[in-house]
């Protein structure tokens, strides 16, 4: 039960991700995890067993998306602002250098930066995160899953993955920022 | 890539540094950038900083009920 415990979280919002409804969502996930349970005989160790769990997750919720005709686009659970910049272009000079220094992080006092309050600033800015992002970063920093498990895992391109993460951790840094700034000032 | 990055660029790559998933020649640009350059330096060690945060994060339980369900549709196949 164990493993059912740790992954089930993770496995409801991807699911979501998919599905109109939370409650469709639970299904879907009870509906993987009988699959896991029918095809472990199958399970060949080719990929890590959670990355197997999750691509079974993963086509049977877009198999229930597709029988709700709900058709999702990747840019709806990815983001639409995975080209754009991660910083803001008017930083920087026509030649792509630092028109001023950013602003400096690391003169503050310890307990401030690590403090609850930071967390909880994490926590809200991964959660208004676009999905997929979000469970990229949770999977990746959080969790510890490797870059390729979760390519795998939720059926993305090498890029794709890498350039969500870095999305996600630069929108985090920034809430960051935005938090020090506001109780520094 | 050229060995020349530019900050812009850079930041671009911030990830990929940190998780060493940049093909070697970029991995040895952005260091000799980095030497060069204190605004990137700064940026890099934030990130640095918020992925080591993020990592002390706790991942949401599923609630008692959650776990009920699931007990209970695996009953049901089994059975």
């Amino acid at each position: 039960m164990e493993i059912v415990e740790r992954l089930t979280p993770s496995m409801r919002r991807v699911a979501r991700m998919f599905v109109s409804t939370d409650a469709v969502a639970d299904e879907v996930v009870q509906e993987a995890w009988v699959g896991v349970l029918q095809g472990i005989d199958r399970f060949e160790g080719r990929s890590s067993l959670r990355t197997w769990i999750f691509r079974i997750l993963v086509n049977t919720a877009k198999t229930r998306g597709q029988r709700e005709a709900r058709s999702v686009p990747f840019a709806t659970i990815a983001g639409d602002d995975l080209d754009e910049p991660s910083w803001d272009p008017t930083a920087f000079d026509a030649g792509g250098h630092w028109t001023s220094l950013p602003w400096d992080w690391r003169g503050l006092p310890e307990d401030r930066l690590t403090g609850r309050e930071t967390l909880e600033v994490i926590g809200r800015a991964i959660d208004t995160l676009p999905p997929m992002q979000a469970e990229v970063i949770r999977l990746h920093d959080v969790l510890g899953w490797s870059s390729e498990e979760i390519r795998n895992a939720l059926a993305l391109t090498d890029t794709n993955q890498r350039v969500l993460l870095h999305r996600a951790r630069a929108k985090v840094r920034a809430a960051i920022e935005e938090h020090l700034r506001s109780v520094s000032a | 890539m050229t060995n020349r990055i530019v900050c812009r660029d850079l930041l671009e790559l911030i990830s990929g540094y940190l998780d060493d998933a940049l093909p070697a020649e970029v991995h040895s640009a952005v260091d000799a950038h980095l030497s060069g350059c204190d605004g990137c330096t700064r940026v890099l060690e934030e990130f640095r900083t918020t992925i080591a945060m993020t990592g002390t994060l706790t991942e949401e339980q599923i609630t008692p009920a959650q776990r009920d369900t699931l007990l209970a549709a695996f009953r049901g196949w089994a059975g």
